[in-house]
């Protein structure tokens, strides 16, 4: 039900947020070089576009699937949240990988 | 009036009255340079940049790695002189194989014969403050990320020059000195010049600590994991200290090696813009960048990627900025110069009232002439003008502010190495758009902004 609102609310935000000052914005920078930016306001409104159909599939993909699995999270994300842990194991590892470098040389230093 | 710092330092004797001829030297050439004066105020910031890059070179390791942090802070000095620094040569002459072997052996415990399968005398690179060599594994390795490497397997030993701690130290306790002194005047003491020698000495204190660096770079490659163009030499720190970092080494072109047959070989329009967009994604999502690019730290490889080095000094971003600064860019690249100002007053620029109008009509002018008329942007016109613009008008730069504009010009000077004719401008404008929707709909921004459009949502759900 949450993400079914979010959903909507990106929507709300969306027509929010493409208020009229920032067309106008589009429309001054167009008004300014007529030619140089034939694209702008139309590789603007493809752009948003494509985001808000992303989002969209996004958030109807986790609704449906929050559904059938309600508190574990998807598998894809526990995949994601694994793989984070696992780099930041490593990252000590390696860490603990240099000190252990350092230390056999102060090591050696005190034996000659 | 040694501070406590100084105390404990060795300085060489006449060090300091080294620098003190060189920098008198400078300091009558530049005079002479500028007619005493009599050019104008840009020309002049040009004349005193190139006499500091001289006067760097001439002074040795410390004064080449001041030379570097100053070109990313155009902050602190004038963007003429910062952009001259950028010219800074770093390839000085190599310290002997025989002391480098030394200071492995030292570090590691073992001698480099015996650590690797084979290690090169012949230097592959003799910069400032390190010296790289090339050797082979000995045993194979699992890094933090990918695949293990075997045994036999190529890796860059970057080892930092004997001794250099010392002489960097030196070189600091003199600066401290005579920043005590220089802050005495009250109209330098404005410019806060201790505090910008502790700044200095913070950095390259971290840039002494090479596990910082490599670090970072597993950071980078870590988050690039799943863009197969971008590659990162993932580090061996079973052989890594803070004075030796050991990376896979990486087969490639550097960017000025890049001619007509290589680039034939690979997509280089695409990867030139795959490079702004890497640079972009840093910035705007994951929050750090590399603020050291320059044409010696990136590589292309035969397989078309491009592959990062050196990562000495990182620059991060908020959230916050995040989003000022891709409305920033987007500003620019539709040409809209209030829109640019605006969110580049929210990221610190702090002008007064009265010069919003003069400085936005200049900037307005600077797009037009630089990003928008002319058949390809030229970004680093643009930045140069618009740094001098906001040091004309008084206009105090945020740190951050002025290594992120250095860093956009660096990135254009790294994509028109691999690929001359790209229009940063015109490849950024669908990018841009994406990026603001991208800000927008992030869901932490989403929770903030829309309660009331949910809850309103939520009525007419439930009604
Ligand atoms: N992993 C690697 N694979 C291939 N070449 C490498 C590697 N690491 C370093 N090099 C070579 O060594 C040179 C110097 O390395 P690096 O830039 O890390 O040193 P640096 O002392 O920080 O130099 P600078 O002061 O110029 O930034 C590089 O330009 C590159 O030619």
């Amino acid at each position: 039900m949450n993400n079914f609102v979010e959903l909507l609310a990106a929507w709300a935000l969306f027509h929010e947020s493409a208020d009229e000052g920032w067309k106008a914005a589009v429309a001054r920078g167009r008004a300014q070089t007529p030619g140089a930016m034939k694209d702008g306001p139309d590789a603007f409104v493809e752009g948003l576009a494509a985001l808000v159909d992303e989002e969209k599939e996004r958030l109807k993909q986790r609704l449906a699937e929050e559904s059938t699995t309600p508190e574990k999270g998807t598998p894809s994300e526990s995949a994601e949240r694994l793989e984070q842990l696992g780099f930041e194991i490593a990252e000590l590892r390696g860490q603990v990988e240099s000190l252990q470098a350092s230390i056999d040389g102060i090591a050696d230093q005190l034996q000659r | 009036m040694a501070s406590q710092t100084n105390c404990s330092v060795d300085i060489p004797a006449g060090r300091g009255r080294r620098i003190l001829a060189q920098a008198a030297a400078g300091l009558l050439r530049t005079l002479w340079h500028c007619r005493f004066g009599l050019v104008d105020a840009q020309r002049r910031r040009k004349i005193v940049g190139q006499q500091a890059r001289r006067f760097c070179e001439a002074m040795g390791p410390s004064f080449i790695k001041l030379g570097q942090l100053a070109s990313v802070r155009p902050d602190v000095f004038a963007p003429e002189t910062v952009f001259e620094l950028e010219r800074l040569q770093d390839r000085i002459a190599p310290v002997s194989t025989r002391v480098i072997r030394e200071a492995i052996t030292r570090q590691l415990g073992a001698d480099p014969d015996r650590v690797f399968a084979d290690f090169d005398d012949e230097p592959l690179a003799a910069a400032s403050v390190a010296q790289v060599h090339r050797a082979r594994l000995r045993q194979a390795y699992r890094p933090v990320r990918g695949a293990v490497l075997p045994a036999g397997t190529w890796v860059a030993v970057k080892v930092l020059r004997p001794g250099i701690d010392s002489i960097i130290a030196a070189d600091l306790a003199i600066a401290r000195r005579w920043a005590q002194r220089l802050s005495r005047f009250r109209r330098l003491a404005r410019w806060g010049p201790i505090e910008l020698v502790d700044e200095f000495a913070d950095m390259l204190g971290r840039e002494l600590d090479l596990r910082n660096e490599g670090r970072t770079a597993d950071r980078f490659g870590h988050d690039f994991k799943d863009d197969p163009q971008v590659r990162v030499p993932r580090i061996i720190w079973r052989h890594s200290t803070s004075r030796i970092l050991v990376s896979e080494f990486v087969e490639g072109w550097r960017l000025n090696e890049l001619g007509a047959a290589e680039r034939a070989g690979i997509d280089a329009r695409r990867l030139a813009i795959h490079g702004a967009d890497v640079f972009m994604r840093q910035v705007l999502v994951l929050g750090y960048f590399h603020a050291d690019l320059h044409p010696a730290n990136l590589f292309v490889t035969p397989e078309g990627q491009l592959c990062f080095l050196d990562f000495g000094i990182v620059g991060t971003t908020t959230a916050a900025q995040q989003e000022a600064i891709a409305q920033v860019l987007a500003g620019l690249v539709y040409g809209d110069a209030a829109r640019a100002l605006r969110y580049s007053r929210k990221l610190g620029l702090e002008i007064p009232e009265t010069q919003v109008e003069p400085i936005r009509a200049k900037i307005e002018q600077l797009v037009h002439t630089h990003l928008l008329a002319p058949a390809t942007a030229d970004v680093r016109g643009f930045a140069l003008g618009f740094l001098s613009t906001l040091t004309d008008f008084r206009v105090r730069i945020p740190a951050g502010y002025g290594l992120l504009i250095k860093a956009l010009v660096t990135v254009e000077g790294v994509s028109h190495a691999i690929y001359p004719d790209l229009d940063l401008m015109e490849a950024a404008q669908p990018f841009a758009t994406r990026l603001i929707a991208a800000q927008l709909m992030r869901p932490e921004r989403l929770r903030e902004r829309v309660a009331a459009a949910r809850s309103a949502a939520m009525e007419a759900l439930l009604a």
